[in-house]
């Protein structure tokens, strides 16, 4: 078996379709750049939320979140052309680790996906970081 | 350069202008509502500050809370996860004074975040005669409970930006603080 390949990289064709904070300096490009130094904040107030558009439908078995601050954060999915149609995948509370980033993962069988959604419900502060976003399939 | 957005409450009893305030301060001192009319639900006005020296800017979404106690039960479900706070109370009111530690509580039991970046406004300095409250006791208060004070005559149009302007240059100081966090985490 051949180890899995990260889909959620803009080398791989991902894209961050949609987000609802926007820094210059920490864009949310930096969520797929696969370098976990880099980073995209929010600028305030929840929920906040940012899509990620797979390079066509993709069989995934886990999404791997880092970030910071997140509180609570609720995943959908949906296999749309477009990203539209969400289905609500998991929603999760999150530990505060202060001092280094939250890794977190999501366990999802063999689902199919084109798009993903990240919807930050809370935070423990004003606002959230996320550094990297992965998804691992079995292609 | 960013655009910050926060969700601002502003508390305090009935009558002592919290709405005439927000108003001025959204229509830059064009706007002082003449008659008293009762705030019963919360009302949101959206006001845009610049940060001084910097290309920066903070969205005030300005949440003008009523003051009456049987309208809280509504109001308090609408205050999640705020990112400021501006208090305001009476300098002719006694009362509206001691309820400020109440408002305060109220609203600080609402976020997550260790730092709420807050003012207390002591309004209606043009009734001098009528001072009930001294601005050292409003002052001290305001230090003990990590506020910043001003005093405000909304009537005169004296000072009234200059509690908002606070709040979002503290706010904006905070974010610059998480940014700089979020670069040291591992």
């Amino acid at each position: 078996m051949t180890r899995a390949g990260d889909l959620c990289l803009s080398c791989a064709g991902a894209r961050v379709t949609l987000a609802t904070s926007s820094d210059d300096r920490h864009p949310a490009d930096n969520i797929i750049d696969g370098n976990p130094d880099t980073f995209w904040t929010t600028t305030g107030m929840y929920p906040q939320e940012f899509i990620i558009s797979l390079n066509g439908i993709q069989k995934i078995n886990k999404i791997i979140l880092q970030s910071s601050l997140v509180r609570s954060v609720r995943i959908e999915s949906s296999t749309s052309k477009e990203p539209v149609n969400f289905e609500l995948r998991l929603e999760r509370d999150l530990e505060n680790t202060e001092g280094h980033l939250q890794y977190e993962e999501f366990t999802l069988p063999g689902v199919q996906v084109a798009h993903m959604r990240f919807v930050i419900l809370s935070g423990f502060d004003h606002f959230v970081s996320v550094h990297r976003v992965s998804a691992e399939g079995d292609k | 350069m960013v655009k910050l957005s926060a969700k601002c409450i502003v508390a305090g009893d009935t009558t002592v202008g919290k709405s005439t305030l927000v108003q001025l301060f959204r229509s830059d001192g064009s706007h002082f509502p003449k008659n008293y009319s009762m705030t019963t639900s919360m009302e949101v006005s959206v006001k845009n500050v610049q940060i001084p020296d910097t290309g920066d800017s903070v969205e005030l979404f300005l949440c003008d809370s009523p003051g009456k106690a049987i309208f809280y039960e509504v109001t308090e479900k609408l205050w999640d996860q705020p990112g400021a706070l501006c208090l305001v109370f009476d300098v002719t009111n006694e009362s509206s004074f001691s309820s400020c530690a109440k408002w305060l509580q109220r609203v600080r039991a609402k976020t997550f975040s260790p730092q709420l970046p807050g003012v207390l406004v002591g309004n209606k300095t043009d009734m001098a005669g009528r001072r009930a409250v001294e601005r050292g006791q409003a002052e001290e208060w305001a230090a003990s409970n990590g506020l910043e004070y001003f005093e405000t005559s909304a009537k005169e149009l004296e000072n009234f930006e200059q509690p908002f302007q606070a709040l979002a240059k503290a706010f904006h100081h905070l974010y610059q603080e998480r940014v700089e966090n979020f670069r040291s985490l591992m």
